[in-house]
């Protein structure tokens, strides 16, 4: 499964690309360690149930569509007064000490195939740092993908009671032929009374396969929150998770998707209490029509020292179409009685009394299923703290409802 | 639909029984089991030859399927010492299984029978040490009303030499076929007792079959198969096993258990198990129900040091109902891994999963459960709610669900909670004269309520009796 990539990449390709970013030399070993680790690592976990595999990864043949070399890319940065929002390249220069501390602490950059590909292979990152006591908002990173293959990198350093909201977006500029790749990782450092808002919006081409792991370790007193929109692509694979490792550290993880023609979307929550007095929220709600087939998974894990946890997760999947399928599986891992974790999923149809009361009011069926649709996205809009995101995620939701 | 017949077919496994005669050298190894012992167990019951060759089919199943370790948060199967298990099945090697003598009996189990108030008769029954014993006259009084309404009732080993043609129709093909799991296979090769029910079309049998008055000392029980078939519009009540703790120095239990439930008839298979602390259970248990048919499995896992057992009901024909109800207690060094699954393959059906755990001491209950629905299986709803209870933070409590629903028109929910006893809710019982220990009993009872009104009284008595033994700490 993974030997037929790396006998497209050499090393060669790897230290050019370090090169070119000028990175000093641990950085360009790592790269080559995650390489080298290809031949062992396996695809991230995916759910099988006897007899069917719920995403299905081994099948991506990467070798049409990895082309590290020629990555072209639109990057838009949009700094906050007070922070650092650096390119990959300066950060390099500026900020080597925080570099070498940070990169890779929180994601592991050989926990899987996926993500040491992405490692060995980035041609871009960011880095947004906020020192101490700042508050900043509206930090934004517009991408705009325009080659065959893109690897990301980002790294968000939140220093002592500071604060930041960050919007991501992606999308696919110009056109390519065949299939394309795009794969980002995302590492958040919340530092002690911190708090993070990432907010990521996923438009990319729908013939795009996209691989997504975003993590973030939350200190004492700190939040880490995740919005996490998806509505482009072939393929997603997204993970977004927290480990909770300060007392009293919050993460609200809040998933949107709206699936149509044959998009696949797997979609996973995460979160690990390791301290007390840890709070865990996740939401997720996702919309499928025509042939549109998501998976769920989403996962609270209390550890064994986690007193006083209060953990919730909820996932509810309207089905617009009758080709479309849903597959869920919302787990609890509970290693402390001292909790209160609770999950609930649900698949179904727009409500029909809803549905009915409009129309008996004289809105036309269509119009009122659209509006009914609109309105099961508000519980997570409403969390959105940057409003370009909520308003664009508005907007496709309606774009595509109308077509 | 098409779907149907993709999904009935998973269940339909003669043709994956194809395998070559060359292959056989390769399983001749003196230890452990080989088609030799096969051949002395088949040729001790007597049996037909399909049977036997049944039973070497399974054999190579069981043989080339690895060990299940790949589950997240399974329980540790690698002491299950299949090799271990000849002298326990070969008919010509005497033993039965349990304690030789009485005072070899763990002092716990001792201890559990006496605090139970089993009599003395039973104990030996339970233990293994006793000779053979079934409560003749109340169950030949049953066995006699039965008989007029064309009920049969068996012995499993005596169906396949009774009803032959009825066995060798439903017997581990339609069902439950040995590929399904390598336990299900190690089952189809070397089962030994059990039994089996036939409902004739519109009869209803009032009492519930209880397999225990048909408890006997040949192998415990441990590998037994049972084969209820339920005609239209019949209605039975069966129940397996018994709270009373279970030894048998062997420490594998692997029983089968299918049931066909006719065109709107009505199935209930009630379980409360207590196998002993060393035991693991690994049972399969399947009802294919036909179209407004109605299955009930009410399971209770109290004992074993570790369970995994899923029953499953394939929701076959329009309007066919499943409800699940079960329970899990885990204490100290256990790991009860137990759930549901539910196939939906018609439009029209329903189904609800009412799960409750509880861990205390250090042990470990995971709740797996599949909820598939299948494409064109509309207006179906499925129901799941699990709660888990913990007393510590030794314990362990995992809710693991998964659903496939290929089908828009439908509802579904799934709902879990895990928590502790609410300090409230103690404080009230406290504060009404109770103490912590009874406080937290009653608690616990009313937990478990949904389930033990699921159960004949007697047995609702006993598992009450069992639970209030495992809280205050007074058995292993």
């Amino acid at each position: 499964m993974s030997t037929q990539v790396h006998a497209n990449l050499t090393r060669d390709q790897v230290e050019q690309i370090s090169e070119q970013l000028g990175e000093p030399e641990w950085l360009l070993e790592t790269r080559l360690e995650a390489l080298d680790a290809l031949d062992d690592l396996e695809m991230p976990d995916v759910i099988r149930t006897p007899g069917r595999d719920w995403t299905n990864l081994d099948a991506l043949d990467f070798e049409s569509f990895v082309d590290p070399l020629n990555a072209a890319q639109d990057k838009e940065r949009v700094s906050a007064e007070g922070i650092e929002v650096l390119e990959w390249s300066d950060a390099v220069a500026e900020h080597g000490d925080l570099l070498e501390e940070r990169f890779g602490s929180v994601v592991d950059p050989e926990e899987n195939y996926l993500t040491a590909l992405s490692t060995a292979l980035f041609t871009d990152g960011t880095v947004v740092y906020v020192p101490e006591g700042v508050d900043a908002e509206d930090v934004k990173i517009r991408t705009t993908m325009n080659s065959q293959s893109l690897f990301n990198y980002t790294l968000v350093v939140t220093e002592e009671s500071s604060s930041v909201t960050i919007l991501e977006r992606q999308s696919t500029g110009d056109a390519v032929e065949g299939e394309r790749y795009y794969s980002g990782i995302v590492e958040v450092a919340a530092g002690e009374n911190s708090h993070v808002q990432y907010g990521s919006l996923q438009n990319l081409d729908d013939e795009t396969y996209n691989y997504t792991l975003k993590r973030g370790t939350a200190d004492t007193y700190a939040d880490v929150n995740w919005i996490e929109a998806n509505m482009g692509s072939r393929l997603t694979k997204s993970e977004v998770e927290t480990t909770l490792d300060g007392d009293g550290a919050e993460s609200h993880i809040v998933g949107a998707f709206f699936g149509h023609d044959d998009q696949h979307f797997d979609i996973n929550s995460r979160v690990w209490h390791r301290a007390e007095h840890t709070t865990a929220d996740l939401v997720t709600r996702g919309v499928l029509d025509d042939r549109a087939r998501s998976v769920y998974e989403g996962v609270q894990d209390v550890g064994r020292d986690a007193w006083n946890t209060s953990s919730y997760q909820r996932e509810n999947t309207l089905m617009l179409s009758d080709e479309s399928e849903a597959d869920a599986s919302p787990k609890l891992i509970i290693n402390n009685h001292d909790t209160e974790a609770s999950h609930s999923a649900t698949v179904g149809q727009v409500d029909k009394q809803d549905l009915f009361y409009m129309t008996s009011r004289g809105v036309d069926p269509r119009s009122a299923r659209n509006m009914l649709v609109e309105g099961f996205f508000v519980p997570v809009l409403e969390e959105v703290a940057v409003d370009e995101l909520s308003d664009d995620i508005e907007e496709l939701v309606a774009e595509r409802l109308r077509n | 639909m098409s779907s149907d017949q993709d999904h009935l077919k998973e269940t339909d496994t003669e043709a994956r029984f194809e395998f070559k005669k060359e292959e056989n050298s390769a399983f001749q190894t003196e230890k452990g089991l080989t088609e030799e012992t096969i051949r002395l167990i088949s040729e001790d019951k007597d049996e037909p030859e399909w049977m036997y060759e049944r039973r070497l089919r399974a054999l190579k199943q069981f043989q080339q399927m690895p060990m299940p370790t790949d589950w997240p948060g399974q329980p540790d199967l690698s002491e299950v010492d299949i090799d271990e298990i000849v002298p326990y099945i070969r008919p010509d090697i005497e033993t039965r299984g349990g304690a030789e003598n009485w005072e070899d009996l763990p002092d716990e189990i001792q201890d559990t029978f006496d605090k139970l108030g089993i009599p003395e008769a039973e104990k030996n029954a339970l233990s293994g040490v006793g000779a053979q014993y079934e409560s003749e006259i109340v169950y030949q009084n049953m066995q006699e009303q039965w008989e007029e309404k064309g009920v049969i009732f068996c012995d499993m080993d005596k169906a396949v030499q009774e009803h032959e043609e009825i066995v060798k129709e439903y017997f581990m093909t339609k069902c439950v076929p040995p590929s399904d799991n390598k336990f299900a296979a190690l089952h189809g090769a070397i089962w030994s007792g059990g039994s089996f029910v036939y409902i004739p079309e519109d009869t209803t049998v009032n009492m519930p079959v209880q397999a225990y008055f048909r408890m006997n000392s040949e192998g415990m029980g441990q590998f037994e198969h049972t084969l209820i078939i339920a005609e239209e519009n019949s209605e039975v009540h069966y129940i397996e096993g018994c709270s009373a703790p279970k030894y048998s120095a062997f420490n594998l239990h692997s029983g089968g258990v299918e049931v066909f439930v006719g065109e709107n008839a009505h199935v209930q298979y009630s379980t409360v198990q207590n196998w002993s602390k060393n035991t693991y259970n690994l049972n399969t248990k399947r009802a294919i129900v036909e179209e407004e048919g109605t299955m009930e499995w009410v399971s209770g896992s109290m004992g074993s040091k570790a369970t995994m057992l899923y029953p499953a009901t394939i929701l076959k024909g329009r309007g066919a109902t499943d409800n699940h109800i079960t329970i899990a207690f885990a204490g100290e060094g256990q790991n009860i891994d137990t759930g549901a699954k539910v196939y939906h393959n018609a439009p029209d059906t329903k189904s609800t999963i009412e799960s409750k755990s509880i861990s205390k001491d250090g042990g470990r209950t995971n709740y797996r459960g599949l909820v598939h629905i299948a494409d064109g299986a509309e207006n179906s709803s499925t129901s799941v709610e699990c709660d888990a209870l913990m007393f510590d933070n030794e314990s362990t409590s995992d809710t693991m669900p998964y659903m496939e629903i290929q089908e828009s028109k439908v509802d579904v929910a799934h709902e879990a909670t895990v928590g502790k006893i609410g300090d409230e809710d103690v404080f009230y019982l406290q504060s009404r004269g109770l103490d912590d220990d009874d406080a937290k009993q009653m608690i616990v009872a009313g937990f478990i309520e949904p389930i033990t009104e699921e159960l004949p009284i007697e047995y609702a008595v006993e598992l009450n009796r069992l639970i209030e033994l495992e809280m205050e700490g007074s058995l292993g």
